[in-house]
């Protein structure tokens, strides 16, 4: 049989390079084509505080230059004590975390051990360094296991930062301008949840491509609290949404 | 080579309303400048509360379309119950991602009914990226322009046929400077009590 | 005098053109091979359209549709596609909107001042002839003109096919623009010589609207000039929605 059909036949499910060499003569024919896939100009931040840690990030997602959703949710469920902020391509992101999130908890079920951030950071990094950054995905992964609260960043290629505090996406740099400022070691939990705001405000209203709200999730030894359009930075007042 | 996305044209518009949900589309169908057809419909019923609109290459649309319903169908053999649509919006997202690097051509938009009544929009990317808003979604390659008409048009909790009303302006308002879309649509109002369908009378030109 | 129009100052006008024509600014657009990729319509509007004129025995009939497109989007239904050049010649538009104004308005002003020079009448050919001679001066330097000139002089009804090429052909009937192979089916279908006014208005709006029926860059409006002996007269403008469905398209409220 012809090796391409056999290929398809036995492995459908898997994520598949069948058409890539045809979709790059497309892309460099049709310079349009790029631009479809659904973004998210993203501004993401983490930050270990004293009891754990803190997530942040904007809520708008684009193609092209039009806002395709204001208010997207971009600080993606791992597990009860681990959560995972996204930038790049939101196809790659969600369906990335997804993955690692089902992963996670099959691995847990397994072991009867509550997941751990180092495991989810492994198979993040695992999975991008596979494809040799064709996903497009950064991510800021954040959580609190049994050795205590961590905080990495993994990049598109897999390469992975462990820092007391992250900032990634297209607004990065505005937000890191207020950490850089502001950070110190131990910060209160209000304290934290006030400096990672600013950080996020920052870039919304500095980066073209962050916008509308901000979404935090704190995760502490004793629990996670999500909350979702802390502010509502950039969205029209008086309008309910 | 031209732009598979806007090869042949099209455009899809789904809305929410209080208890009810309409899905609309034109019926072009273009190669180029060229139309070809005018009685190309993009939405398809899923199921008896499910409705899926695509936009995009027309090869895909079918191919998709047909994928899609070999999987709903399955599940309604195995299952003995309708999908439900947030079931079928991931259905499809995870067929559009199992192809990340070769994708299918074309968008997709889910309307449907939940059980309990309440209205269930999404919208994907040709990859899967989906998100699902509290107001409408649109996709096609008059999209940018219906956006527009809807984010000044669409209000909360609007009833049916007001829905339908708004909806078909929006639609009309945008296809009509889009030389790639119109030439007739065709409407799926959603309520609990059943589907109505409409054909839309549109610019022929 | 066609040396007061100022051309570029680079060594190749053409590629200038083609440069802040073509090529958009932004950085993630480069070229694919060093080649410049096209992305029509941010300078030249106006590049699809169906126009159509013949001669018949009470002189020539000119039908034009009114939509102006830039790449896909519609940026204007109501465009006026007959130039009035003097009370007994008509210019049609096709191709680059700007262009054609341009050219046209030039050759009312150079029949003008040739009449009063020479206190004749300028003929159909000459006025064409002069057309045809400038855009010829500018061949290959990036002019998008289609145009059908049409008029009435001593010698009867005469229509002549321009374009930036510069070529002029002399014919009975001739279609320009995106949508003319479609006008050209019922046109050469039904066209006669001996067809009434009445006739000729109704052929005319027929093929044009069949041609923006199938063509995506054709629509909007349909205007109908009729040329005879006495100068051109406008017929009234019609909407393709009447002319498809037979009544006003609704207000959408």
């Amino acid at each position: 049989m012809y090796t391409l059909e056999k290929k398809l036949l036995e492995e459908p499910k898997k994520t598949s390079f069948t058409y890539s060499e045809r979709n790059a003569h497309l892309l460099a024919s049709s310079k349009d084509l790029k631009k479809t896939f659904l973004k998210t100009g993203t501004t993401i931040v983490g930050m270990i505080f004293k009891d754990g840690v803190v997530l942040a990030a904007d809520t708008r997602s684009t193609v092209d230059k039009i806002v395709a959703d204001k208010n997207c949710e971009k600080l993606h469920f791992i597990s009860e004590n681990i959560y995972c902020a996204g930038a790049g391509v939101a196809a790659d992101t969600e369906h990335i975390t997804e993955m690692v999130s089902s992963r996670l908890s099959l691995h847990s079920l397994r072991s009867g051990e509550h997941p751990r951030v180092v495991s989810a950071m492994t198979m993040l990094k695992d999975h991008l360094f596979k494809h040799m950054g064709y996903l497009t995905a950064a991510l800021i992964l954040g959580g609190v296991d049994a050795t205590g609260p961590h905080l990495y960043s993994v990049w598109p290629h897999g390469s992975v930062d462990c820092l007391p505090y992250l900032t990634m996406g297209s607004g990065s740099v505005a937000a890191m301008s207020f950490l850089e400022a502001r950070y110190e070691d131990g910060l209160e939990e209000e304290a934290a949840i006030g400096l990672i705001g600013d950080a996020i405000e920052a870039g919304i209203l500095n980066d073209l491509g962050s916008g509308s709200n901000v979404d935090i999730v704190v995760i502490k030894k004793d629990g996670t609290r999500m909350m979702r359009n802390v502010r509502k930075t950039g969205t029209i007042s008086g309008d309910d949404e | 080579m031209s732009n598979p996305f806007t090869l042949n044209g099209g455009t899809v518009l789904s809305m929410k309303g209080k208890n009810c949900v309409v899905i609309l589309c034109d019926t072009r169908l273009g190669s180029q400048y060229e139309t070809v057809s005018t009685s190309f419909p993009k939405i398809f019923k899923m199921n008896p509360r499910v409705f899926f609109g695509l936009a995009g290459l027309a090869s895909d649309v079918i191919t998709l379309h047909h994928k899609l319903r070999f999987h709903v169908n399955l599940f309604q053999l195995k299952q003995e119950r309708s999908m439900p649509p947030h079931v079928f919006s991931k259905l499809v997202s995870t067929t559009l991602y199992e192809k990340r690097f070769g994708s299918f051509f074309a968008q997709p938009i889910i309307a449907g009914l939940h059980d309990d009544g309440s209205p269930f929009i999404s919208s994907m990317d040709s990859i899967g990226a989906t998100t699902e808003p509290e107001d409408f979604v649109v996709a096609g390659t008059g999209a940018d322009y219906v956006t527009g008409a809807c984010e000044k048009y669409w209000e909360k909790d609007m009833e049916p046929r007001q829905l339908l009303k708004v909806a078909d302006k929006c639609l009309q308002a945008g296809v009509n400077r889009d030389a790639f879309s119109g030439w007739g649509g065709v409407a799926y109002l959603i309520t609990p009590e059943g589907v109505e369908k409409f054909d839309l009378k549109m610019r022929q030109d | 005098m066609f040396k007061s129009f100022v051309l570029p100052g680079k060594e190749h006008p053409v590629k200038f053109d083609e440069e802040i024509a073509y090529t958009e600014t932004s950085k993630d657009t480069p070229p694919v091979d060093g080649l410049v990729q096209p992305a029509p319509g941010r300078l030249h509007r106006l590049h699809g359209t169906t126009t159509l004129g013949f001669v018949f025995q009470h002189g020539v009939l000119i039908a034009v549709d009114s939509r102006s497109t830039m790449g896909q989007y519609i940026s204007s239904q109501t465009v006026k596609k007959v130039i009035e050049i003097t009370p007994r010649l008509l210019g049609t538009m096709a191709g680059g909107a700007a262009d054609c104004d341009y050219w046209e308005r030039r050759l009312a002003r150079r029949v003008r001042l040739r009449e009063l020079e020479s206190k004749e009448e300028v003929t159909v050919a000459a006025a064409s002839r002069m057309l045809a001679n400038m855009l010829y001066y500018y061949k290959g330097m990036g002019l998008s003109v289609g145009t059908m000139v049409a008029g009435f002089d001593a010698s009867g009804p005469h229509l002549y096919y321009v374009d930036n090429d510069g070529v002029r052909y002399h014919n009975d009937r001739f279609s320009v623009g995106s949508g003319s192979t479609y006008a050209y089916a019922i046109l050469d279908q039904e066209y006669r010589y001996d067809l009434s006014v009445e006739e000729a208005v109704t052929l005319g709006r027929r093929a044009i609207y069949h041609a923006t029926h199938r063509d995506a860059m054709s629509g909007g409006f349909i205007n109908v000039y009729l040329m005879t002996e006495d100068g051109w007269q406008r017929y009234p403008t019609k909407d393709c929605y009447v002319e498809h469905y037979g009544e006003e398209e609704p207000f959408l409220e």
